[in-house]
């Protein structure tokens, strides 16, 4: 343990001796800064909500790319130079090595994240200071609450992909239902929004009307209302907390208005909000996954180090940075690439496949599958992004982080074995 | 393997293999050395003739393709042995951004010397090897002659029974590379035992009680100095005040007795020894002055 420490401070030092994390820093504070100076369109919120994205997007950028830099280069850089090569033959097990490498790492991006941490939070307070003096906004992390069961009914519902879709004119309706709707801050009541795809029979409408109808179970309550929707500016509706009176549960069922317009549903398109929490609290937890990632990264890229030199291993950490943000896509990209393929549709495309089948197996065993297995394999980036949630003002659930670092956990324990036997088995010449 | 036996290779080789898998080059052809413990030896051979090669395999930096070596008893894997030896590489490879001081501290508490007993070390080695003035200067600023200075500081920092030496005295100056011979002279009165490799026949010859010579990653020759220069049947006599006549005289008897002479000169000094003179003579000379 005690040599573990010894070459994860050594590996602090030589990132602030070189300067590397204060350029990271530096960048990073700019980028943070600049945010106050962006203009906004619109009420003071969504200064709020800019000064907040840029913050958590710097701190994930400049920690990612430092993350990847630093300990991509370490080891390559340290066999390049022949420091490891004195290093090994002191009595110095290899795994230690990596281990404090990787420690000395997690050093470096504490240090980073508690600077740009620090600098972004005092920025978004200070935003949130001079927006309330003139009676705007407040910080906010609302309490988001998903639906335990959903369901679409109707002779017109048809599904595609992750989407179903829902003709209006009593066509087919959808049936959300929530419960555990709890909370001490009840002053600003239930916000319930609503974010569908549109699509209409009338090519030149954009915007939709649809009803929605909230009914407490206990009580038997009722509200209706009719609302226009539209693909890029969700829905909402208010409800008062004293709705809820005699149990904690909500329905809500939500239908087109017309015939010829379809409402596209899936999971997350309906979000319930009750009270505020603590946007500290929030704000740290932010960090705390954002951390993850980072830790993630530098496992990655300390695995690659042992085996890869150094240009190849930064290309291969940005590579799975890239891609591990677009597993969904390469998801998609395989269930296409299969729906073309299985005729599925009658597309246009599938009828020119079926004559060419040796397009057809490159498709499936060059693209399709390797795609498929890569956006299993690699890691799901998306799982750490928090900026989602400080854009909507919504607090993260404790959940979501322990799973975003079990997830960071869950990599380091595979990858880490593999990196050990790798390093062992090196000639360091 | 013997108590005496420092280290022992059998059969040591190792080929070098390309990306695909394929036999490149075999930098190192069945070796087979013993070094005895306390005894100076020194590994000579031309620019890739496999004496790095060795090394690293000795310190199980690389892995043998064929055949073992055994150091100070135990298989090059074990880490626990590396309590026990030193090294210094080629180039003096170390973190630029440390200087003399932070260095040999870093080494040492790999080494998981005590503190107290770490600075004592420290103290004494960088005397040792002169850096006295510049033990606070980050490696960076450091001559060539410097490194390999503090690198020799460092290979002894956890006072090994076993220092193994690449290329010691290259970039010293004459100074320095007599310092450097001193120390490991001095190492052997100790019981230590060397292993160096050097391009400086003159170096070796010095110090070394045997040597081994590779070519292509073969053991050409090994033995004592002695054994590999003496020539039995021609003698060496170095006489000082003798007149010319005389000279003629001794020549006389020697063919009279049907011994051929085969040159007749006047001695002369090495340059090394002529510098180390000079550098003599002005240290004393600004003692004098003070």
């Amino acid at each position: 343990m005690q040599q573990i420490l010894i070459i994860a401070k050594q590996t602090f030092k030589e990132a602030v001796r070189n300067k590397i994390l204060f350029v990271f820093i530096i960048l990073g504070l700019i980028t943070i800064c600049c945010s106050v100076f962006m203009p906004v369109v619109g009420d003071g919120r969504e200064k709020i909500r800019i000064v907040e994205s840029m913050c958590f997007r710097s701190i994930t950028f400049f920690g990612t790319l430092a993350a990847i830099l630093l300990s991509a280069s370490s080891i390559p850089t340290d066999i390049e130079n022949r420091v490891l090569c004195t290093i090994t033959t002191k009595p110095v097990q290899r795994t230690n090595i990596v281990f404090g490498k990787i420690i000395g790492f997690i050093y470096i991006i504490g240090v980073l994240l508690i600077i740009m941490g620090g600098a972004g939070y005092a920025l978004i307070k200070f935003t949130a200071s001079k927006q309330s003096a003139q009676g705007n906004s407040k910080l906010l992390a609302r309490e988001k609450f998903d639906p335990y069961t959903s369901q679409v009914t109707g002779e017109s519902v048809r599904k595609i992909g992750n989407v179903s879709w829902v003709e209006g004119g009593g066509k087919g309706t959808s049936v959300w239902k929530f419960k555990g709707l709890h909370s001490k801050d009840r002053k600003d009541g239930l916000e319930i929004e609503i974010d569908f795809l549109v699509e209409s029979k009338k090519r030149s409408t954009r915007k939709i009307p649809i009803n929605i109808k909230a009914v407490n179970p206990y009580t038997a309550k009722v509200l209706t209302e009719s609302i226009e929707v539209s693909r890029n500016k969700p829905g909402l509706l208010k409800l008062g907390s004293e709705f809820l009176e005699g149990g904690e549960e909500l329905t809500i069922v939500v239908s087109p208005e017309n015939p010829g317009d379809f409402i596209g549903i899936s999971s997350n398109s309906i979000r319930v909000f009750f009270g505020n929490k603590s946007f500290e609290y929030n704000f740290l937890k932010g960090l705390t996954i954002i951390s993850s990632q980072f830790l993630l990264m530098v496992i990655i890229a300390v695995l690659g180090s042992t085996f890869l030199s150094l240009p190849v291993n930064i290309l291969f950490c940005l590579f799975i940075f890239f891609c591990g943000n677009i597993t969904d896509f390469m998801r998609d990209l395989s269930t296409v690439i299969n729906v073309f393929e299985t005729h599925e549709h009658g597309h246009g495309i599938s009828t020119v496949l079926k004559k060419t089948n040796v397009f057809v197996v490159f498709l499936d065993y060059v693209i399709r599958k390797p795609l498929f297995l890569l956006s299993y394999i690699l890691p799901d980036l998306k799982n750490f992004s928090v900026g989602k949630y400080f854009v909507d003002g919504i607090n993260i659930p404790y959940k979501t982080v322990f799973m975003s670092f079990g997830y960071a956990v869950l990599y380091a324990v595979f990858c880490l074995p593999i990196s050990f036997v790798v390093f062992r088995r090196r000639e360091i010449a | 393997m013997d108590n005496d036996t420092t280290i022992k290779t059998e059969n040591l080789s190792k080929a070098y293999r390309s990306f695909w898998g394929r036999k490149k080059i075999l930098a190192l052809d069945k070796l087979n050395i013993d070094i005895k413990k306390g005894e100076i030896f020194g590994l000579l051979g031309p620019n890739g003739s496999g004496k790095t090669t060795t090394l690293k395999l000795l310190l199980g930096l690389i892995f043998p393709t064929e055949g073992r070596a055994l150091v100070l008893g135990k298989t090059t894997n074990d880490v626990d042995v590396k309590n026990r030896i030193g090294f210094l590489p080629e180039e003096s490879c170390f973190y630029r951004f440390l200087n003399a001081d932070e260095i040999l501290d870093f080494y040492g508490q790999l080494f998981k010397i005590s503190r107290k007993e770490r600075k004592a070390r420290i103290d004494r080695l960088i005397e040792q090897v002169g850096l006295g003035l510049a033990r606070k200067r980050p490696l960076r600023q450091y001559s060539k002659g410097m490194l390999r200075r503090i690198g020799i500081a460092q290979a002894l920092i956890n006072d090994p029974d076993l220092i193994i030496l690449d290329e010691p005295t290259s970039g010293l100056d004459p100074i320095g590379t007599r310092e450097t011979k001193d120390i490991i002279l001095a190492l052997k009165e100790r019981r230590k035992t060397v292993l160096l490799c050097s391009h400086l026949l003159s170096d070796v010859q010095d110090i070394c009680d045997r040597v081994a010579i590779l070519d292509k990653g073969k053991l050409q020759i090994s033995g004592t100095i002695d054994e590999l220069l003496s020539s039995k049947d021609v003698v060496e006599v170095l006489i000082r005040n003798l007149s010319d006549e005389a000279i003629s005289e001794v020549e006389t008897f020697i063919k009279e007795r049907h011994g051929e002479v085969i040159s007749v000169k006047n001695s002369s000094d090495t340059l090394e020894g002529l510098f180390l003179k000079i550098y003599a003579a002005n240290i004393n000379n600004s003692k004098t002055d003070v």
